[in-house]
């Protein structure tokens, strides 16, 4: 498998500079890179500085999971072997993308979800309100999908060719991330946990989910029970 | 005719007319519209009808019957439009997506 057949989605929405830094070192790391501008106001274009990505672009905000889909059709569509969900915001490290693919690259499993809460050194990074939230969220999965995970909401994830075909995202919000786990289980994918490190600054802390979201994000799930 | 009876008239006249505008495209709907129109007319000149049907329920007074009817047909309004909306959302999402797709651009040009 060449290394621009892992295609790297990175959804935006009102980015600034810092994506033109995450996304130039996926490119010089040999990924193909797909960024979806999820309906900005500055289109993010403006920061990507001519780097060698596919841009692809809603016409209106539609949400992260909404982007995530999107860019995964296309990637699919360009015939990507495996494909990697990345935070445009600076949080996810693009040298740990080798770390997280390699589950699939061999063929040990179809879906591999990062984990902040594997090693004791990337608890710490987590801030404690953070922590005790996620907590939660892992018990929240666990009661959508029968999954029990270290980490339910990290958006560092890979999926291999197959499963990407077979994990439609429907969910618009950030819902997705338990929606994920449930396509999951329902087309018995293998999965496994890897462990990476999240790196929390000023700006991705602005741009993250406060704790009033989760409950949105809650809420979401259980209508969406009720209306499929 | 008492006042009441002539404002409850015309207002349930005015709203099956809207109705029936509404739903030009869907002859359920418009007949739905009249026959509502027609059992209000009824109820608003013999009002004892309905503590008759309210008795015969287990419902004290005719105006309790009405208030439980009118909360269940709203919560029951307030769903299906949820679910309308929810498949406009829907249609909307595919629309932008295939969009962005079809638009999809590589910088430099390859």
């Amino acid at each position: 498998m060449e290394q621009c057949d892992v295609f790297v989605v990175i959804p935006a929405f009102n980015e600034n500079s810092v994506i033109c830094s995450t996304v130039a070192d996926i490119v010089n790391r040999g990924y193909t890179a797909v960024v979806v501008d999820d309906g900005s106001t500055v289109p993010v274009e403006t920061f990507l500085a001519g780097l060698p990505v596919y841009r692809l672009r809603h016409a209106i905000n539609l949400g992260q999971g909404a982007a995530l889909r999107t860019g995964s059709d296309f990637a699919l569509l360009k015939g990507a072997r495996i494909i990697v969900h990345f935070d445009a915001d600076g949080q996810h490290d693009p040298a740990l993308i080798e770390r997280l693919i390699a589950p699939i690259r061999y063929g040990k499993a179809d879906v591999a979800l990062g984990s902040r809460f594997l090693t004791e050194s990337d608890s710490h990074e987590v801030p404690r309100v953070k922590r005790v939230l996620l907590k939660a969220g892992v018990f929240v999965s666990w009661v959508f999908t029968g999954m029990w995970l270290s980490d339910a909401h990290n958006g560092f994830r890979a999926l291999s060719r197959a499963a990407a075909e077979k994990i439609r995202l429907e969910e618009n919000g950030f819902a997705h991330a338990t929606e994920i786990l449930e396509l999951v289980r329902r087309s018995r994918l293998q999965w496994v946990e890897v462990p990476v490190t999240i790196h929390y600054s000023d700006y991705s802390r602005g741009k993250g989910q406060s704790v009033f979201n989760s409950f949105n994000i809650l809420i979401d799930l259980m209508l969406r029970r009720l209306f499929h | 005719m008492k006042s009441i009876q002539g404002i409850l008239i015309a207002c349930f006249l005015m709203a099956a007319i809207l109705a029936s505008i509404a739903f030009r495209a869907r002859l359920i709907y418009r007949l739905l519209a009249v026959v509502l129109f027609l059992a209000a007319t009824v109820f608003i000149f013999f009002p004892d009808l309905t503590t008759v049907i309210a008795r015969s329920l287990g419902v004290g007074r005719g105006t309790d019957l009405l208030l439980y009817v009118s909360l269940i047909a709203g919560i029951h309004i307030v769903l299906l439009l949820y679910r309308r909306t929810r498949e406009l959302e829907h249609k909307m999402t595919e629309l932008v997506r295939a969009a962005a797709i079809r638009d999809a651009q590589m910088t430099p040009q390859s």
